[in-house]
């Protein structure tokens, strides 16, 4: 469904974008006046089409009962672009992150990765265990043939604490 | 001066060049690193699941890097650097959510400290060590070599947060390149993403994001591409030859950090900068630096 359609066809849902706006700690989402700077900049339009001009007019205009399930709002690549420009402080890729915790509560589908990230830490502590490594040469190198100091994991208390903050919304 | 390191998972857990070099050539210009007690991710993946955990992991960090005692702390990723920087601005403007992050905290006897200052490798360099004392620690200037940047996004934007450089002009990467006698290149794409952050949802757009670049610095006849970011690195350097492949060309483009670079000037052997550890073709530019 592209993002024309969602404007054409859905209702909009106010009390959603209240929670979004909630999320957000401001309301300066609603002074996008649609210069399109964010999307003229945007790292991500040229290849994947991301236009957060569009996303922030859909959420102002309570029509994001559908966003947080397209796949768009994956497609931003976060190079914060959109948040330096924006004369109006709206900020387009803190609303796309938003989303995507909208996206996450729901249920709706998420890419793989960031899920296996969040049961990594809860693991290890760290988003990615540490690796070894094959030089040009074809050694194979880890941390400790590097000489470099041993990860050290965090305390047993971690795992709890980081639990309920996962429970958070 | 005496600071706390928080190294963050990607340069632990594969861009040992990085730290290798950082720890190689920092203590050689007066700066002492102290490791934290703990390593867990700052948070930045977690931001786009649940971005009050994402804070929390920040939080914690910082809470950890008061265990040191140093109000100082080394942040050499720009990931890292941002999300630690946010959730730092956070604390301030969303006091319900930071009261909730302050209690989990104390949970674990753990204690947050406001006043931490944040630093990159690029502006503790720059702003505190100083381009004077770094040319004196040059023992081996690199007159006529010619290199590209590159700074990175998340190091520079926004900067409403307080950001290590200018964020459409950044000048200090290639102030420091120029101190070590080298010189650094202006080019179109120099503020071009690396991409890093899409391989997780789209893998080859971020390859072509990545390789679109690696084509523009290879067409700049230059040494090699100078990073400062584990994540830029990784793009760059490991996955050179799989975006090669997505965008249909051959790169062979040196890529290094900055502090493989500056350990060089320092007159630092290169297998103590992890030299030998970069995938892109390192020795292209060892070549031209000893000749």
């Amino acid at each position: 469904m592209s993002l024309v359609d969602l404007m054409s066809t859905a209702k909009p849902n106010f009390e959603l974008r209240d929670r979004i706006l909630l999320k957000l700690g401001r309301k300066d989402l609603v002074n996008c006046y649609q210069c399109i700077k964010c999307t003229s900049g945007c790292t991500a339009l040229k290849l994947l089409e991301l236009k957060p001009h569009e996303i922030v007019k859909l959420v102002n205009l309570g029509l994001v009962e559908d966003l947080p399930s397209s796949d768009i709002i994956w497609t931003c690549v976060t190079c914060l672009k959109c948040v330096q420009r924006c004369p109006q402080k709206a900020s387009p890729y803190h609303v796309i992150i938003a989303l995507r915790n909208l996206a996450v509560e729901r249920g709706a589908k998420v890419p793989e990765g960031y899920l296996k990230i969040v049961s990594q830490i809860l693991e290890s502590g760290l988003a990615e265990p540490p690796q070894k490594i094959v030089t040009r040469k074809m050694e194979t190198v880890d941390r400790e043939s590097a000489k470099l100091p041993k990860i050290k994991p965090p305390k047993q208390t971690f795992q709890a604490a980081f639990m309920k903050a996962m429970e958070e919304k | 001066m005496k600071i706390a390191v928080y190294w963050g998972c990607c340069i632990q857990a594969n861009q040992f060049a990085y730290e290798i070099s950082l720890r190689a050539t920092l203590p050689k210009l007066g700066i002492e690193l102290v490791d934290l007690s703990e390593s867990v991710c700052c948070g930045d993946p977690v931001k786009s699941v649940n971005d009050f955990a994402a804070d929390f992991l920040a939080v914690r960090v910082l809470a950890q890097a008061n265990l040191t005692g140093l109000d100082n702390l080394l942040v050499p990723c720009n990931r890292c650097h941002f999300t630690l920087s946010e959730a730092q601005d956070n604390m301030k403007k969303k006091p319900q959510s930071a009261q909730k992050i302050i209690n989990l905290l104390k949970e674990e006897g753990l204690e947050y400290n406001p006043n931490i200052k944040i630093w990159h490798t690029i502006n503790l360099l720059h702003d505190h060590v100083g381009l004077e004392k770094i040319t004196k620690a040059a023992k081996k200037p690199f007159r006529g070599l010619k290199v590209a940047t590159h700074v990175g996004c998340q190091l520079i934007r926004y900067g409403d947060l307080g950001r290590a450089d200018d964020a459409e002009n950044p000048r200090k990467l290639d102030e420091l390149i120029e101190a070590i006698g080298a010189e650094a290149v202006d080019y179109a794409e120099k503020l071009d993403c690396c991409g890093a952050a899409l391989m997780r949802s789209h893998p080859d757009s971020a390859l072509s994001l990545a390789g679109s670049k690696l084509k523009a610095v290879q067409g700049l006849n230059v040494a090699g591409l100078v990073v400062s970011c584990p994540d830029c690195g990784l793009m760059f350097d490991v996955k050179q030859k799989d975006a090669g492949t997505i965008v249909g060309a051959k790169f062979d483009v040196p890529v290094v950090y900055y502090t493989q670079l500056l350990g060089l000037a320092m007159g630092i052997d290169s297998k103590k900068l992890g030299l030998q550890l970069n995938q892109s073709p390192a020795e292209k530019l060892l070549a031209k630096i000893s000749t």
